[in-house]
């Protein structure tokens, strides 16, 4: 069995090289109402991280796995980098919940990987879309347990425009963002 | 709870040598859970997502970049050694002394207007890549005094399902600075040489370019269990 090749960082040289033209905006084969997740990375100071890579993986509003592509991109894939304030931004559909090989059932999530200098390891999460009263049988929200922890994963609607999702993820120390293995 | 993960090969979060590591690496555990249905799918990539000419990096400009013109042969596998095949690979490098076409490099060493740097390959039904480059340049960095990067290529990789995902670095063997690298030394010696690649004279072209051989592990689509 072979090993598996060890992680190292992207570094900070790579943005002209990964970033795809609109990598933020999520396609998907059908029409749906479209939402923007955004929000900053920040680091262990509170400082923005100015040179993440920010991907995102979901499904589509009736919960199906995208296994196509609309001739150029893949679809349900997103991809960006964070700016000089940390923030991102993608535009996308809101995901649908969906069914775990147990019976299980995941609530409307986003799967997102971060890399960036300093990051010798992609740190993997997943983002709620949906109200914390209503993801706690999640299995991720139940791997958590603790209600203040899960909190840091659940994206919240602007108040004024409902179809903005703020997000903010904290890598390190007061109000660090859950991160997860698989 | 299921059998015990093999030893482990990744670097940690936070690698104090390597300052940057200090402020982004979490603090607390990682929470560990099975990928989900949706991890263990991934994205499609269109056929013609990857241009034909995207393999070679010294085919860009005019003429041909400066450097000791390389080539990089190897194939793409998952944990249980089976090919994985038609996935993204994407690379992305310095130029032949040491200097990236990005705003933020302040090295010291020029351009080479026909080398970007950059390109990308799809696996074929055997994993199998192919690349040809130049070899990249070491470069100064500030991380701490005397510092130097050893020559390496950047790599990034889909595998077929997005829990497979990776981001690594491919570097050159015998190469003296890999011993004060702490990005190279983050990783645990176990799994250093796994980023080395091997001279293969015959992969080259004759008179033309060295040869290497590099093969690359994702973990296995079925990783679903692994330490869950």
């Amino acid at each position: 069995m072979p090993k598996p090749t060890p992680s190292q960082t992207v570094g900070p040289f790579f943005a002209r090289d990964l970033l795809w033209k609109d990598g933020g905006v999520v396609l998907f084969p059908g029409r749906g109402e479209r939402i923007t997740l955004t929000g900053c990375v920040f680091d262990g100071n509170g400082a923005p991280i100015y040179d993440a890579l920010f991907e995102t993986w979901q499904a589509d509003p009736t919960g199906r796995f995208p296994s196509g592509h609309d001739g150029a991109r893949p679809y349900g894939y997103g991809r960006v980098s964070t700016d000089t304030d940390g923030r991102y931004a993608i535009e996308t559909v809101k995901p649908g919940s969906f069914t775990g090989p147990g019976g299980e059932t995941y609530s409307p999530q986003i799967s997102v990987a971060i890399f960036a200098r300093g990051l010798l390891k992609a740190l993997h999460t997943r983002v709620f879309l949906a109200p914390i009263d209503l993801i706690k049988d999640d299995p991720l929200a139940r791997a958590i347990g603790d209600l203040e922890r899960l909190r840091t994963l659940v994206a919240t609607p602007d108040p004024d425009d409902p179809k903005i999702y703020r997000w903010d993820v904290r890598l390190r120390g007061a109000e660090e963002a859950v991160f997860i293995e698989f | 709870m299921a059998e015990t993960r093999p030893v482990d090969v990744h670097p940690p979060y936070l690698y104090p040598d390597y300052k940057s590591t200090r402020l982004r690496a979490p603090a607390q555990s990682l929470v560990r859970v099975a990928p989900s249905p949706l991890e263990t799918a991934g994205p499609v990539f269109p056929k013609h997502f990857v241009g034909k000419s995207e393999a070679d990096l010294t085919a860009w400009g005019t003429s041909a970049p400066l450097g000791e013109k390389m080539v990089l042969v190897g194939r793409l596998l998952d944990e249980d050694g089976r090919p994985v095949p038609r996935a993204l690979i994407e690379v992305w490098q310095a130029n032949a002394s040491g200097k990236y076409p990005h705003p933020v490099d302040d090295h010291d060493a020029p351009l080479d207007p026909n080398f970007l740097g950059k390109g990308q390959v799809l696996t074929d039904d055997e994993g199998r890549y192919r690349v040809v480059t130049v070899k990249p340049g070491a470069y100064p960095w500030q991380n701490h005094p005397f510092g130097w990067r050893p020559a390496h290529i950047h790599f990034s990789l889909f595998g077929n399902a997005y829990a497979q995902r990776l981001i690594t670095q491919m570097f050159f063997p015998g190469d003296p600075l890999l011993a004060i690298d702490p990005i190279f030394q983050s990783v645990p010696e176990a799994g250093r040489k796994l980023l080395i690649a091997d001279l293969d004279l015959e992969q080259g072209i004759e008179g033309v370019a060295l040869g290497y051989r590099w093969d690359m592990v994702v973990r296995g689509p079925r990783a679903t269990p692994m330490g869950v």
